[in-house]
């Protein structure tokens, strides 16, 4: 699983934009095999606020590497936490959290 | 008799709509739908995704994405609607398995997603998105890829 999770939150009127980077090489077992290399792959995302989930996403290894998302979302402020939670395909999980700006 | 059957269908069908309606939140598709992330081709996976259902096209999900991609290890997708979405997928014919991503948004949130994609070759994405009423939309294009990605 990958060390750095970089995220954005902004919110503006009510709308909360956010902008999150992973780092994982989202490689599947052919691209793996080819690198020589472990499968290793971001298979599920959720994102929360305020106890709230408002992003969630099974993804597969055909996502580009190091994924990087864009959405955005209502029911928070700033000061509020948006968290998120990675499950890899190996069922490892990783969590980072942001103050909402 | 006859009001007895009655009732007891009526209580069939009350709990036949009740049912679905008890985990709204947190579906990993990964553990719920298996056979869709192991399909080869994208009619396939649609298929063991969201049903047999009718697909119907639509234009009122935006669908932004490069005609030409120069690098098909990172290709920029954007998805964004108005409609009341519950489920959108991408599906692809161009790597070894056609699930790509499944977005389940979250009650009260707009379908409003931007993310990467690989493609090892040139093929056709496809969109599917399941509306709150059950109605299956879709959409795609064709994304010609001139260094395929995927380590290829």
């Amino acid at each position: 699983m990958g060390k750095k999770m970089k995220i954005k939150a902004k919110e503006k009127g009510g709308v909360v934009k956010v902008k999150a980077m992973f780092t994982s090489l989202m490689a599947d077992k052919e691209e793996a095999e080819k690198k020589k290399i472990k499968a290793e792959y971001i298979s599920y995302i959720v994102g929360k606020a305020n106890g709230k989930v408002v992003f969630e996403a099974t993804t597969s290894g055909f996502m580009a590497e190091n994924p990087l998302l864009k959405f955005s979302f209502t029911g928070a402020k700033k000061g509020d936490e948006l968290e998120f939670t990675l499950t890899d395909n190996h069922g490892e999980t990783q969590v980072g959290k942001k103050k909402i700006k | 008799m006859e009001r007895r059957k009655f009732l007891n269908l009526g209580l069939v069908a009350a709990a036949a709509v009740l049912t679905p309606m008890t985990d709204l939140f947190a579906v990993n598709f990964r553990e719920t739908k298996p056979k869709a992330w192991a399909a080869e081709k994208s009619a396939d996976a649609i298929k063991e995704m969201f049903g047999a259902g009718e697909l119907k096209k639509t234009d009122k999900i935006k669908f932004v994405a490069p005609k030409l991609a120069e690098n098909g290890g990172s290709i920029p997708i954007t998805l964004s609607t108005d409609l009341d979405i519950e489920t959108i997928a991408l599906f692809q014919d161009a790597n070894p398995r056609a699930a790509t991503v499944v977005f389940s948004v979250p009650e009260g949130q707009k379908v409003d997603y931007s993310f990467r994609i690989k493609m090892r070759q040139t093929a056709v994405v496809t969109i599917v998105a399941k509306a709150k009423d059950g109605t299956l939309y879709t959409t795609g294009k064709e994304i010609d890829v001139s260094i395929g990605g995927c380590g290829g």
